[in-house]
């Protein structure tokens, strides 16, 4: 809407623009109820500004010069910590309105709070000092608009403290604000998944892990090749295995040079992923159904129990009978045991929802395929989330085991191989991989669990997580 | 809050929503235990009336509304809804409905959708509304109960009061006959409770729906209530009713006066003998 008002303007804004701004803070709570003629002289006091996804707008402690209004994009307004307040996050939309602490008393004009550019966002600002003093104008007009702030940061900012210090509301006004009509178009779950990732990176977490795996091979390294430990000594040491794994011309045939080291993990990827896509697409239903209907589990469930500890080697035999080809024995002794986890914890997950968000659903008049896809299949949706973490780490673990006995390629074949033919170095390099590919995949999971449950990634967020 | 210009329907003025209770008999029997819950009970709730059911633990209150919003079904007897039959010995368990929406103890709202998908939820799934309009309808709801801004809040995201009244409003969405509350306050500190009852009080003189509302907070019960039933320890039955004769509108202020506190004790002393035979009728089983 702004864009052509580079981030840097400074002079009034244009006629339309001022309309533009007048439209906006008509939606609004705080300046919802006002007159026309007052709007239009606030809207000659604010000033269109843009900015792009991950830039901080201000930092609790920065001096509050300016009241915020979001035309589009959306911001993260996270309350610092202080004695009175929790850390409180919120994501805001077009119309809503941030920075408030610049139209609190003229000493406690210093951000409370961080706010943050989500998603490239144009918004208005509207210098405080100014704004009070056009308000006053009309001390009537003014007072309603305070207590409209009070309520608003009360209520959405959870903020009890700073709203008492806000010029006191009207007691005898009833905190009843009309509707504020916001537009459908929310800060898509990948934008706010994305920024927490880049916060992440900016926060002292991965210090701490870079130090962890820093301790790991330095034990590695001290244990294996300086103290030469009992035990630890027939190990390939750090650095036989990192010269190795870096060699453009490596002794045994495997490092990062050679296209055949991709193509071991091209062909892992690929069976693992075949196999956790097809036992999600089968575990998923089939523990939807074994929850949800108590007929079909009475059929299903003993064979499903019994089936479910027999250990994915004793199925190769088997494996290997049913189909042919190298290939397939494979991906089916991958998918076995990340089926069941799945499907069971798909049950689980629909058992563990609570019996009166199914009776509520019924008084509200939902059909029986409604209360499934409504209720029964968004409620399990935290266990199966659960259940796929798992799922793909024992796709993982019984991969290897099937590249092991049967295989030309992948990880395993790699793992086993190596140890025949006496490349000690090679196997470590394969076991290293191993686990970075596996927590790479796991970690996607949970990335796209977090993406589909926004409401819980909120919920927890709020528990202080 | 209550403006003075606001005045209160007169009991039974609505001509929808009086439920009729005659003779139910609920036995729960797991293993054989046979354990009677509710006995014989008979009950009479007027259109509009709010009826505040009040008795010991474990009586078998939440049995009877059970009964009413076709969770459960009855043993004997029958339960009718504006002459219409909602369970009786043909047909034991009622079909739950839209006329009569529960409020749950812990609240129920969807954690997965939103506020405003919550509310919208009833007439979209019944096809009534299509979801435009129904969201536009909910959005308007919301604002008149004073819901703005917390539309597209998930409802783990605010607080609790403001989750109840959520809840309600859901219900109102859909243009209840009944509205039926088990101790949905319970879990509130007095003062949000004081907030909740009157924005109770406020939607009812607004949508004037019957009321039956379980509690065991009798100041609760005086506050809000026309009439207010006392329940005999288990098997329940109606034991003592009570006209609460102060007029509505009500607000806080009732709460110091004499007849309020008389109330209070009248009703304090057939609840105290009810539950101590509750308590002693435990004591013999154990
Ligand atoms: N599904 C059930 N199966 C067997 N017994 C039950 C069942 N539900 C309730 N009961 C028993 O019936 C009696 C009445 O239970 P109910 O839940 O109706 O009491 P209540 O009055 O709502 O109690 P509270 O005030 O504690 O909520 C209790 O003794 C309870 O143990
Ligand atoms: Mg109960």
């Amino acid at each position: 809407m702004f864009r052509e008002h580079a981030a840097s303007m400074q002079s009034p804004p244009s006629r339309e623009a001022e309309q533009l701004i007048v439209r906006l803070l008509k939606r609004t709570m705080p300046f919802q109820v006002i007159s026309e003629s007052m709007l239009q002289s606030v809207a000659g006091v604010s000033r269109p500004f843009s900015y792009r996804a991950g830039e901080v707008i201000y930092r609790a402690g920065d001096k509050a010069d300016d009241v915020y209004v979001v035309v589009s994009g959306a911001v993260e307004h996270l309350l610092s910590e202080t004695p009175t307040t929790v850390e409180r996050n919120r994501v805001m939309h077009s119309g809503d309105v941030y920075g408030w602490a610049a139209v609190l008393g003229q000493d406690k004009r210093v951000r409370l709070a961080t706010a943050t550019c989500v998603e490239t966002a144009e918004v208005i600002r509207i210098n405080g000092a100014a704004l009070i003093e056009r308000l006053n104008e009309d001390p009537a007009t003014a007072k309603v608009v305070m207590s409209r702030f009070a309520t608003m940061i009360t209520r959405e900012f959870g903020a009890p403290a700073a709203a008492a210090q806000i010029a006191a509301p009207d007691p005898s006004r009833p905190d009843a604000p009309a509707a504020a009509p916001r537009p459908q178009g929310q800060a898509t779950g990948l934008a706010l998944t994305m920024f927490r990732m880049s916060r992440w990176l900016r926060s002292p977490k991965p210090l701490l892990m870079l130090l962890g795996f820093a301790l790991f091979l330095g034990f590695w390294y001290l244990s294996v090749e300086v103290w030469k430990l009992p035990r630890f000594r027939e190990m390939p040491g750090l650095t036989v295995v990192f010269k190795e794994w870096f060699s453009k011309n490596p002794t045994y045939g495997l490092s990062f040079y050679t296209p055949e080291y991709y193509e071991h993990i091209w062909v892992s990827v690929r069976r693992v992923g075949i196999a956790f896509f097809l036992a999600t697409a089968l575990g998923v239903p089939l523990g939807l159904f074994l929850g949800w209907s108590r007929t079909f589990r009475e059929y299903v469930f003993p064979v499903f129990e019994m089936l479910r500890p027999i250990p994915v080697l004793a199925w190769v035999p088997l494996a290997i009978l049913m189909f042919s080809g190298s290939e397939t024995p494979v991906i089916f002794l991958t998918f076995l045991a990340s089926f069941f986890a799945t499907a069971l914890n798909t049950m689980l997950g629909v058992e563990s929802i609570d019996e009166s968000y199914t009776r509520a659903a019924d008084c509200l008049g939902a059909s029986k395929m409604q209360v499934f896809r409504h209720v029964i299949v968004p409620g399990a949706m935290p266990y199966i989330f659960t259940g796929l973490q798992i799922s793909v780490g024992v796709a993982w673990f019984s991969l290897v085991a099937a590249e092991m006995v049967s295989g030309q390629f992948g990880l395993g074949y790699v793992i086993n191989t190596s140890y025949t033919m006496v490349r000690y170095p090679t196997i470590v390099i394969g076991m290293i991989t191993l686990g970075a590919v596996g927590y790479v995949t796991s970690a996607m999971v949970r990335v796209v669990g977090d993406y589909m449950m926004q409401w819980r990634v909120r919920e927890l967020a709020l528990g202080g997580r | 809050m209550l403006a003075p210009t606001m005045t209160a329907p007169a009991r039974g003025a609505r001509t929808q929503g009086a439920i009729c209770i005659r003779d139910v008999v609920k036995v729960y029997d797991p293993d054989r235990a046979a354990i009677m819950a509710v006995d014989h009970c008979t009950l009479d709730i007027a259109a509009g009336e709010i009826c505040m059911i009040v008795g010991p633990s474990g009586c078998g209150k939440t049995t009877l509304l059970n009964a009413i919003a076709g969770f459960h079904s009855i043993t004997s007897g029958e339960i009718h809804l504006d002459g219409e039959l909602l369970c009786g010995p043909s047909k034991p368990l009622a079909d739950p409905g839209p006329d009569r929406i529960v409020v749950f103890q812990n609240g129920a709202l969807f954690p997965w959708k939103t506020n405003l998908e919550n509310v919208a939820f009833g007439v979209v799934m019944q096809g009534k509304m299509r979801k435009k309009e129904a969201y536009e309808k909910a959005r308007a709801m919301m604002a008149d109960a004073g819901l703005s801004g917390t539309e597209h809040n998930y409802p783990g995201e605010v607080s609790s009061g403001l989750r109840r009244r959520v809840e309600i409003v859901r219900a109102l969405m859909n243009d209840p006959k009944v509205l039926l509350f088990d101790e949905p306050y319970r879990a509130l500190d007095s003062l949000t409770k004081s907030v909740m009852h009157e924005a109770l009080l406020e939607i009812y003189y607004k949508n004037n729906v019957t009321i039956f509302f379980i509690t065991h907070d009798l100041e609760e019960a005086i506050f809000l209530g026309h009439r207010l039933v006392i329940m005999t320890s288990r098997p329940c039955r109606p034991k003592l009713i009570l006209d609460v004769d102060i007029p509505h509108p009500r607000d806080y202020s009732v709460l110091t006066t004499p007849r309020f506190r008389e109330l209070m004790d009248q009703t304090i002393e057939a609840v105290h003998e009810e539950a101590r035979k509750s308590f002693e009728a435990g004591e013999r089983e154990g």
